[in-house]
Protein backbone atom coordinates (compact mmCIF):
# COMPACT_ATOMS: atom_id res chain seq x y z
CA UNK A 1 0.00 0.00 0.00
CA UNK A 2 2.98 2.65 0.79
CA UNK A 3 4.41 1.78 -2.00
CA UNK A 4 1.14 2.38 -4.20
CA UNK A 5 0.81 5.62 -2.79
CA UNK A 6 3.89 7.15 -2.62
CA UNK A 7 7.04 8.92 -4.66
CA UNK A 8 8.90 5.67 -5.02
CA UNK A 9 7.57 5.38 -8.79
CA UNK A 10 9.48 8.36 -9.38
CA UNK A 11 11.22 7.72 -12.76
CA UNK A 12 8.86 6.80 -15.12
CA UNK A 13 6.79 9.37 -13.99
CA UNK A 14 9.16 12.38 -13.62
CA UNK A 15 9.85 11.18 -17.70
CA UNK A 16 6.10 11.52 -18.46
CA UNK A 17 5.91 14.74 -16.51
CA UNK A 18 8.56 16.05 -18.70
CA UNK A 19 7.54 14.57 -22.13
CA UNK A 20 3.86 15.98 -21.60
CA UNK A 21 5.26 19.29 -20.93
CA UNK A 22 7.20 19.42 -23.78
CA UNK A 23 4.35 18.56 -25.88
CA UNK A 24 2.22 21.65 -24.63
CA UNK A 25 5.12 23.84 -24.70
CA UNK A 26 5.63 23.09 -28.85
CA UNK A 27 1.63 22.87 -29.15
CA UNK A 28 0.19 25.43 -27.46
CA UNK A 29 2.46 28.45 -29.57
CA UNK A 30 1.41 26.42 -32.61
CA UNK A 31 -2.22 26.49 -31.57
CA UNK A 32 -2.03 29.97 -30.62
CA UNK A 33 -0.80 30.72 -33.84
CA UNK A 34 -3.40 28.94 -35.64
CA UNK A 35 -6.28 30.44 -33.95
CA UNK A 36 -5.37 34.11 -33.65
CA UNK A 37 -3.77 34.42 -37.55
CA UNK A 38 -7.22 33.72 -38.54
CA UNK A 39 -8.84 36.03 -36.54
CA UNK A 40 -10.78 38.01 -34.59
CA UNK A 41 -13.36 35.86 -34.67
CA UNK A 42 -17.25 35.54 -34.38
CA UNK A 43 -19.30 32.39 -33.25
CA UNK A 44 -18.78 30.69 -36.96
CA UNK A 45 -15.26 31.62 -37.62
CA UNK A 46 -14.28 30.00 -34.41
CA UNK A 47 -16.57 27.13 -34.86
CA UNK A 48 -14.51 26.57 -38.49
CA UNK A 49 -11.14 26.03 -36.68
CA UNK A 50 -12.23 22.83 -35.53
CA UNK A 51 -14.03 21.28 -38.02
CA UNK A 52 -10.75 19.33 -39.80
CA UNK A 53 -9.47 16.27 -38.09
CA UNK A 54 -6.30 17.45 -37.81
CA UNK A 55 -7.21 20.53 -35.65
CA UNK A 56 -9.96 17.94 -33.56
CA UNK A 57 -6.97 15.69 -33.07
CA UNK A 58 -4.38 18.47 -31.90
CA UNK A 59 -6.65 20.07 -29.52
CA UNK A 60 -7.05 16.35 -27.98
CA UNK A 61 -3.73 15.36 -27.84
CA UNK A 62 -2.58 19.07 -26.24
CA UNK A 63 -5.55 18.58 -23.67
CA UNK A 64 -4.37 14.61 -23.30
CA UNK A 65 -0.70 15.92 -21.97
CA UNK A 66 -2.26 18.49 -20.19
CA UNK A 67 -4.52 16.22 -17.66
CA UNK A 68 -1.27 13.96 -17.75
CA UNK A 69 0.69 16.84 -16.47
CA UNK A 70 -1.60 18.02 -14.58
CA UNK A 71 -2.72 14.54 -12.44
CA UNK A 72 1.17 13.88 -11.87
CA UNK A 73 1.60 17.65 -10.45
CA UNK A 74 -1.75 17.11 -8.19
CA UNK A 75 -0.13 13.63 -7.19
CA UNK A 76 3.13 15.38 -6.04
CA UNK A 77 1.88 18.07 -4.36
CA UNK A 78 -0.59 15.10 -2.54
CA UNK A 79 2.50 13.55 -1.51
CA UNK A 80 4.05 16.34 0.01
CA UNK A 81 1.43 17.90 2.24
CA UNK A 82 -1.38 14.99 2.26
CA UNK A 83 -0.17 12.08 4.66
CA UNK A 84 -3.17 10.17 5.92
CA UNK A 85 -2.79 7.24 3.29
CA UNK A 86 -6.48 6.63 2.76
CA UNK A 87 -6.81 10.01 1.94
CA UNK A 88 -4.44 10.49 -0.53
CA UNK A 89 -5.36 7.02 -1.89
CA UNK A 90 -9.06 8.43 -2.01
CA UNK A 91 -7.94 11.79 -3.78
CA UNK A 92 -5.33 9.87 -6.50
CA UNK A 93 -8.12 8.16 -7.68
CA UNK A 94 -10.96 10.73 -7.61
CA UNK A 95 -8.41 13.01 -9.52
CA UNK A 96 -7.43 10.51 -12.07
CA UNK A 97 -11.33 9.64 -12.77
CA UNK A 98 -12.15 13.26 -12.92
CA UNK A 99 -9.52 14.10 -15.76
CA UNK A 100 -10.32 10.82 -17.10
CA UNK A 101 -13.96 12.01 -17.47
CA UNK A 102 -12.55 15.65 -18.54
CA UNK A 103 -10.89 13.95 -21.91
CA UNK A 104 -14.06 11.87 -23.01
CA UNK A 105 -15.76 15.37 -22.44
CA UNK A 106 -13.11 17.09 -24.82
CA UNK A 107 -13.27 14.53 -27.48
CA UNK A 108 -17.31 14.93 -27.10
CA UNK A 109 -16.99 18.86 -27.25
CA UNK A 110 -14.68 18.95 -30.62
CA UNK A 111 -16.61 15.90 -32.20
CA UNK A 112 -19.63 17.97 -32.14
CA UNK A 113 -18.32 20.09 -34.61
CA UNK A 114 -18.87 18.63 -37.62
CA UNK A 115 -16.45 18.99 -40.27
CA UNK B 1 25.89 28.88 25.80
CA UNK B 2 22.87 31.54 25.74
CA UNK B 3 23.86 32.27 21.89
CA UNK B 4 23.45 28.68 21.35
CA UNK B 5 19.76 28.48 22.60
CA UNK B 6 18.74 31.80 20.95
CA UNK B 7 19.36 29.70 17.51
CA UNK B 8 15.85 28.40 15.83
CA UNK B 9 15.23 24.98 16.02
CA UNK B 10 13.22 25.15 12.59
CA UNK B 11 12.77 26.73 9.36
CA UNK B 12 10.12 29.63 9.85
CA UNK B 13 9.18 30.26 6.28
CA UNK B 14 8.17 33.64 7.26
CA UNK B 15 10.99 34.79 8.69
CA UNK B 16 13.75 33.68 6.65
CA UNK B 17 14.38 35.89 3.38
CA UNK B 18 13.87 33.87 0.29
CA UNK B 19 16.25 33.34 -2.44
CA UNK B 20 14.63 34.53 -5.79
CA UNK B 21 15.08 31.42 -7.31
CA UNK B 22 12.43 29.87 -4.21
CA UNK B 23 10.20 32.60 -5.42
CA UNK B 24 9.84 31.30 -8.86
CA UNK B 25 9.42 27.94 -7.67
CA UNK B 26 6.91 28.49 -4.76
CA UNK B 27 4.97 30.22 -7.45
CA UNK B 28 5.72 27.58 -10.19
CA UNK B 29 3.81 24.88 -7.71
CA UNK B 30 0.70 27.81 -6.86
CA UNK B 31 0.31 28.03 -10.37
CA UNK B 32 0.38 24.88 -11.11
CA UNK B 33 -2.29 23.65 -9.11
CA UNK B 34 -4.51 26.92 -9.92
CA UNK B 35 -4.22 25.65 -13.38
CA UNK B 36 -4.87 21.92 -12.49
CA UNK B 37 -7.65 22.99 -10.68
CA UNK B 38 -9.29 25.15 -13.52
CA UNK B 39 -9.44 22.20 -16.25
CA UNK B 40 -12.77 21.45 -15.08
CA UNK B 41 -13.68 25.19 -15.95
CA UNK B 42 -11.80 25.93 -18.35
CA UNK B 43 -13.09 22.96 -20.11
CA UNK B 44 -17.13 24.25 -19.99
CA UNK B 45 -15.94 27.99 -21.37
CA UNK B 46 -14.74 25.31 -24.39
CA UNK B 47 -18.04 23.78 -24.61
CA UNK B 48 -19.93 26.77 -24.30
CA UNK B 49 -17.90 28.91 -27.20
CA UNK B 50 -18.93 25.93 -29.57
CA UNK B 51 -22.13 24.92 -28.47
CA UNK B 52 -24.54 27.67 -29.85
CA UNK B 53 -24.04 31.19 -31.27
CA UNK B 54 -26.09 33.08 -28.15
CA UNK B 55 -23.59 30.81 -25.67
CA UNK B 56 -20.50 32.25 -27.40
CA UNK B 57 -22.04 35.58 -27.40
CA UNK B 58 -22.72 34.92 -23.91
CA UNK B 59 -19.40 33.62 -23.02
CA UNK B 60 -17.49 36.71 -24.18
CA UNK B 61 -19.80 39.33 -22.60
CA UNK B 62 -19.49 37.49 -19.57
CA UNK B 63 -15.49 37.23 -19.85
CA UNK B 64 -15.17 40.87 -20.39
CA UNK B 65 -16.94 41.70 -16.80
CA UNK B 66 -14.84 43.07 -14.54
CA UNK B 67 -14.10 40.64 -12.01
CA UNK B 68 -14.16 37.44 -14.21
CA UNK B 69 -11.49 39.34 -16.82
CA UNK B 70 -9.41 39.60 -13.46
CA UNK B 71 -9.57 35.72 -13.45
CA UNK B 72 -8.56 35.37 -16.67
CA UNK B 73 -6.15 37.59 -16.75
CA UNK B 74 -4.96 35.60 -13.45
CA UNK B 75 -5.51 32.44 -15.19
CA UNK B 76 -3.49 33.94 -18.29
CA UNK B 77 -0.15 34.57 -16.03
CA UNK B 78 -0.35 31.23 -14.43
CA UNK B 79 -0.01 29.85 -18.03
CA UNK B 80 2.79 32.53 -18.74
CA UNK B 81 4.72 31.60 -15.60
CA UNK B 82 3.99 27.70 -14.96
CA UNK B 83 5.67 27.61 -18.82
CA UNK B 84 8.63 30.18 -18.36
CA UNK B 85 9.79 28.47 -14.71
CA UNK B 86 8.98 25.47 -16.46
CA UNK B 87 11.03 25.70 -19.38
CA UNK B 88 13.75 26.97 -16.55
CA UNK B 89 13.19 23.56 -14.51
CA UNK B 90 13.92 21.40 -18.04
CA UNK B 91 17.58 23.77 -18.32
CA UNK B 92 18.43 22.65 -15.10
CA UNK B 93 17.52 19.46 -15.39
CA UNK B 94 19.88 19.29 -18.57
CA UNK B 95 22.05 21.13 -16.04
CA UNK B 96 22.16 24.48 -18.15
CA UNK B 97 21.79 27.80 -16.12
CA UNK B 98 22.70 25.88 -12.98
CA UNK B 99 25.77 28.43 -12.11
CA UNK B 100 24.14 30.28 -9.54
CA UNK B 101 24.38 33.91 -10.95
CA UNK B 102 22.50 32.59 -14.02
CA UNK B 103 20.08 30.71 -12.17
CA UNK B 104 19.08 33.80 -10.11
CA UNK B 105 19.26 35.79 -13.76
CA UNK B 106 16.50 33.38 -15.55
CA UNK B 107 14.38 33.28 -12.26
CA UNK B 108 14.49 37.00 -12.55
CA UNK B 109 13.73 36.92 -16.18
CA UNK B 110 10.93 34.20 -15.28
CA UNK B 111 8.86 36.84 -12.70
CA UNK B 112 9.66 39.58 -14.60
CA UNK B 113 8.71 38.12 -18.41
CA UNK B 114 5.81 36.46 -16.64
CA UNK B 115 4.46 39.94 -15.22
CA UNK B 116 5.61 41.72 -18.13
CA UNK B 117 3.87 39.29 -21.22
CA UNK B 118 0.29 39.49 -18.85
CA UNK B 119 -0.07 42.65 -18.62
CA UNK B 120 1.26 43.15 -22.57
CA UNK B 121 -1.82 40.90 -23.52
CA UNK B 122 -3.98 43.01 -20.75
CA UNK B 123 -3.60 45.69 -23.17
CA UNK B 124 -3.79 44.12 -26.55
CA UNK B 125 -7.12 42.62 -24.87
CA UNK B 126 -8.41 46.75 -24.28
Amino acid sequence: MRLAAGARRGTEIWLLQRASALLMAVCLPLLLAYVLLQGPHDYWTWRALFAPLPAKLAVLLFVAAMLVHGWIGLREILIDYLHPLALRLALYLASAILYLGCLVWTADILWRVAP
Amino acid sequence: MSMRAARPYHLDLFRIRQPIGAWVSILHRLSGAVLALAVPVLLYAFMLSLRSEPDFDRLIAFLQGGVVHSLLLGTIWATLHHLLAGLRHLGLDLGRGAQRARARQTALACLVLGVGLTGAIAIWMM
